[in-house]
């Protein structure tokens, strides 16, 4: 049997059965990775691993810890002690933390056994999977390698579709996760801003910023939140709000108000998707749900990609100031300190970062800085305002996640565009807001699959999981993953 | 806002200490036009410039003080070892003055 491809909870219940051990398990996570096609990793730990799975497998199953023996893979711009962490850019090369973020911490903590890192956008500055160093990670629903997996989370999208372990860690800035959770069937979730502590999580754009992850079922995201939310009085962002029991939601939709925004959700183009995604609301419709479309100013719709933008560039400039090759990174000598820090950046940054620097350096000059960056943080309000005006009278916002299948490697890059410009960006709503929001599969397209997202009111991840696990269970869509060939 | 132009973007590079290979700054260019075309999206919003920026989600409040306690998250080794280059305990770079 591959048990690689069941989720936490049926791996767990394997366990406490005893009719595995996690020696077992992880030898074939370990031997399904080493055949990776997808180009998604980066320092593996694969011994460290196998040392981790032998000493649990001596030992008694922990019965009330769902994540007990867990394999599981990192995005490489979350901080893992004594592994190697360079955010698949160049110029961290050889950067080895010493401390782990507190979300390893705690994965730790209840015995999950890490395989290693994931490929990602540079830095996680894209939305592609093809701009870090190692290249392109690939989506292992198609074989031919023509399509995207979506970024930035990239190689953490591809390694839990390719079945190799059940969940893996990932960051959202703009959909980081939530968008290639579409192209690859997962469930991938964010949290409400400050409900996961992002210690040791290499910052982008900090106010918008959120560790969050990839799962194949509902369940098993709920599972991983009960461990990794609450306080953590090293990220002074992280709430002091009070931590539920996450896997206790009901599925139960009987009363609850569902928003459809105009100009989202009556804008779908692929056939396969608009036909799933209104079954779907046909069906929590019968089942007592009250569904409802609502507006938002078109103007404020128009403006999501633009406010990001000029955030998001303006917020990673300041950001990775620090990436100079002096104390850390991949230096290159110069006659002066200077010339180092100016070589080291020059070699390390690929072109389309230095090109969103730039950007973002811009709106930061004292000249425009009132007409870009500041007019972006005044739209990001009235953006946020609107659509917290929705969830007064609304229980969640119902949307599809992307426009369509993961698309191809030729139509579409990171350099800046503005086609597309409300399908491909609306999830962006929920970094704004700093609302907790998940992506699960809707449909399959020729054998593609494609999501739908769901976004609630803060530190509504309770409720946001019931939610879901009811879309999960009408359209049957759980556990998918690639099968290895 | 000021007219772009190669030479300004080359500016713009050198005071983020990086240079880039001039078909970049080609490129860069092009997406100058993208981002004025951006711009003006957000200045088509009803009263933009009336509100307050938004710096976080929501506001966040801190007002506890930590206990002093002396530790040592870091050691002087640990830190030097991820320095490309370090001599006598510390971080060695060109000489500033001759």
């Amino acid at each position: 049997m591959d048990y690689t491809t069941l989720t936490i909870k049926e791996l767990h219940a394997l366990y406490v059965e005893g009719k595995v051990t996690p020696l077992e398990v992880v030898k074939q996570a370990i031997e399904k990775a080493k055949k990776d096609k997808t180009n998604s990793l980066e320092a593996v730990t694969f011994e460290q691993a196998l040392e981790m799975a032998t000493l649990l497998s001596a030992t008694a199953v922990e019965v009330d810890n769902p994540l007990w023996g867990i394999p599981y893979f990192i995005k490489d711009n979350i901080s893992t002690k004594g592994v190697e962490t360079v955010a698949s850019s160049n110029i961290l090369k050889g950067y080895i933390p010493h401390f782990d973020a507190e979300v390893v911490a705690r994965l730790k903590t209840k015995k999950a056994i890490s395989l290693g890192k994931t490929t990602l956008d540079e830095l996680a500055m894209g939305g592609s999977g093809m701009s870090g160093h190692l290249g392109r990670t690939y989506n292992p629903f198609d074989p031919k390698k023509e399509r995207m997996i979506g970024g930035s989370s990239a190689g953490s999208a591809s390694v839990v579709a390719s079945g190799f372990v059940p969940f893996a860690l990932g960051s959202d800035t703009g959909d980081s996760v939530r968008k290639p959770a579409s192209y690859a069937g997962l469930v991938g979730f964010k949290p409400t801003w400050g409900r996961i502590s992002r210690y040791g999580l290499f910052p982008f754009a900090p106010s918008l910023d959120a560790v969050g992850y990839f799962t194949r079922s509902v369940a098993d995201a709920a599972i991983l939140l009960d461990v990794l939310a609450g306080r953590d009085d090293k990220d002074l962002t992280s709430s002091f709000e009070k931590v539920e029991d996450y896997t206790k939601y009901t599925t139960s939709v009987k009363g609850i108000k569902i928003a459809l925004i105009k100009g989202i959700s009556d804008n779908i183009s692929n056939p396969t998707l608009k036909e799933h995604y209104e079954q779907t609301l046909v069906e929590l419709a019968k089942r007592g749900a009250i569904i409802e479309y609502v507006e938002i100013e078109k103007s404020l719709l128009n403006a999501l990609f633009s406010t990001y933008f000029v955030i998001s560039c303006a917020e990673s400039t300041s950001n990775n100031a620090n990436l100079d090759g002096v104390k850390f990174g991949a230096r290159k000598e110069g006659k002066t300190y200077i010339d180092v820090i100016k070589n080291t950046r020059t070699a390390g940054f690929s072109a389309l970062i230095k090109r969103r620097f730039i950007l973002g350096s811009y709106s930061l000059k004292q000249e425009n800085q009132e007409l870009l960056f500041r007019r972006a943080q005044k739209a990001r309000r009235l953006i946020v305002e609107a659509v917290n005006k929705v969830l007064t009278t609304h229980d969640f916002i119902y949307s599809p996640a992307a426009p369509g299948v993961a698309p191809l490697f030729d139509k579409k890059s990171d350099n800046l565009n503005i086609a597309h410009l409300i399908e491909d960006n609306h999830l962006v709503i929920g970094n704004f807001a700093g609302l907790p929001s998940i992506t699960i599969p809707v449909c399959l397209d020729n054998g593609l699959p494609i999501g739908v997202n769901l976004t609630g009111r803060a530190f509504s991840e309770k409720a946001l999981f019931g939610f879901a696990a009811a879309i999960e269970d009408i359209t049957g869509l759980k556990n998918l993953q690639v099968e290895d060939k | 806002m000021i007219k772009m132009n190669k030479d300004k973007l080359k500016e713009l590079a050198n005071d983020l200490l990086f240079d880039m290979a001039d078909q970049e700054y080609d490129t860069l260019l092009k997406e100058f036009d993208e981002l004025i075309a951006l711009m003006d999206l957000l200045g088509e919003i009803p009263n933009v410039d009336r509100g307050e920026p938004m710096i976080f989600p929501f506001a966040v409040t801190n007002t506890y003080l930590r206990e002093d306690e002396a530790g040592t998250p870091l050691t002087k080794e640990e830190f030097l070892s991820n320095t490309p280059d370090s001599f006598a305990g510390q971080v060695r770079l060109p000489k500033v003055v001759n």
